[in-house]
């Protein structure tokens, strides 16, 4: 049995009309993780959490849940995994409770002391058609039948998307619990927005045009990526320079400024070493950090909840 | 419960912070030998982060000599700068010094300046445990 709950390898999708949404994709999370999927619009982060749940069909590579590939597993395969995906009105003529009651039947460690809880403290009305609801307090349903489920994975597809504050809040609250209790559960989530919830994820992975540029301990990733900023003086920098490890480079006049992973003490030596060069090495943000490996148009999708 | 603030735009990652600021409130007072630090899931919560990063900084607080961990009670902090040595102090100075030695160099300040600032820190934390100590 391996190790890791979810892996997809070489994972591809191309839609009719050849847009390749997903292009050979490598992604790992090992069991009992929280793991972040960061990109822009459009990066191909709901397609490969679909492809991943078997509700799509790669071209390409495989993709594995606990082992099992879901396109072909059967249900009790199924029912270790629980998703959240972005359109949540399938069942809308159903009760949060007739789901929940659903749910008790469909998933084996079913959790109706949880789903009761989880109710109140959303304050969702469990005796209203779901899609009667707001877009909000419907993600709110997915997500509370997700949690009550006890599935040993979670996928959840930009779970903060239409959640009030307080809400992000609460979920936050719960993935921290799940993680607290230690009991293995992994929580895969995808978003477009930076908010608390990246502060939740223990690894992360940083998704772009259908591809995964970055997959990181979250800690890793913030203490490896620095700003850094190379004056030099006179004429310029000499013809070839670069920083060594740099991600992105960018050169006004005398200035080289550069988003640098750094691995070792001595990787700036050289740059430091040349005659005339003054360097200085800023620390970023997680935030920042973030918008810097994905490029800096991306900070006006980023920047609206940037708080 | 002591507070403890973290800071996401700051390029220091979450674990350290939390370490730096338990030794703050150490070295300042406010916390003693003895006295026992929140759980990790309680930290957790209330910083907003994953329970691992709670986990690593007390793992490291404690690989330090600066909290005790005692299965099935939780995290404490110990007795302050008792295991050290005046070599291993020194050392442990040293290599806190270099980046502020760094930072000073590269922008021109001269060594009065920078020890200056040093001092200042240095009494800061001091008035806060004098404080701390007519509190208590």
């Amino acid at each position: 049995m391996s190790e890791a709950a979810i892996e997809a390898r070489d994972l591809t999708k191309t839609f009719k009309g050849g847009v390749v949404a997903v292009n050979g994709l490598d992604l790992t999370a090992p069991r009992g993780v929280v793991y972040g999927l960061i990109g822009r619009n459009g990066a191909g982060k709901t397609t490969t959490l679909r492809m991943l749940m078997g509700l799509l069909r790669a071209n390409r590579g495989t993709a594995r849940v606990l082992g099992a590939d879901l396109w072909t597993a059967d249900r009790a395969a199924r029912a270790r995994v629980a998703y959240v995906g972005q359109e949540q009105t399938i069942y809308g003529w159903l009760t949060c409770e007739e789901l929940c009651h659903l749910g008790g039947r469909f998933y084996e460690r079913w959790d109706t002391a949880r789903a009761r809880r989880l109710a109140e403290r959303f304050d969702v009305p469990t005796d209203r058609p779901v899609g009667a609801l707001s877009g909000g307090q419907r993600r709110k349903v997915a997500i509370l039948l997700a949690l009550a489920s006890r599935a040993e994975v979670l996928i959840l597809d930009e779970p903060a998307g239409g959640l009030d504050p307080i809400a992000r809040r609460q979920l936050v609250d719960e993935i921290i619990d799940l993680a607290a209790a230690g009991d293995g559960t992994t929580v895969l989530f995808s978003t477009h927005i930076i908010t608390d919830l990246e502060r939740v994820a223990e690894m992360v992975a940083i998704m772009d045009r259908g591809r995964i540029m970055a997959e990181t301990r979250l800690d890793e990733m913030q203490s490896t990526t620095r700003r850094v900023q190379v004056i030099f003086a006179g004429d310029g920098p000499p013809a070839g320079f670069a920083v060594p490890g740099a991600v992105r480079t960018q050169t006004a006049g005398p200035v080289v400024t550069a988003i640098v992973r750094i691995t070792s003490d001595a990787q700036l030596d050289e740059v430091r070493a040349i005659p005339g060069a003054r360097v200085n090495v800023f620390d970023l943000g997680l935030e920042e950090a973030f918008i810097e490996l994905l490029g800096p148009e991306a900070a006006g999708e980023f920047g609206e909840t940037m708080s | 419960m002591i507070h403890l603030q973290i800071d996401p735009h700051s390029g220091v990652p979450v674990y350290r912070q939390v370490m730096d600021q338990v030794r703050y409130h150490v070295a300042a007072g406010a916390l003693r030998a003895g006295d026992q630090l929140p759980s990790i899931r309680e930290l957790a919560r209330a910083l907003a982060v994953n329970p691992t990063t709670v986990v690593k900084a007390y793992t490291e607080l404690q690989h330090a000599g600066a909290i005790e961990m005692i299965q099935g009670k939780g995290a404490f902090v110990a007795d302050a700068g008792g295991k050290a040595t005046v070599a291993e102090r020194r050392r442990a100075l040293a290599r806190l010094a270099r980046p502020l030695a760094v930072e000073a160099v590269q922008m021109g300040a001269d060594e009065a300046t920078a020890l200056e600032a040093l001092r200042r820190e240095i009494q800061a934390i001091r008035r806060r445990r004098a404080d701390e100590e007519s509190i208590r």
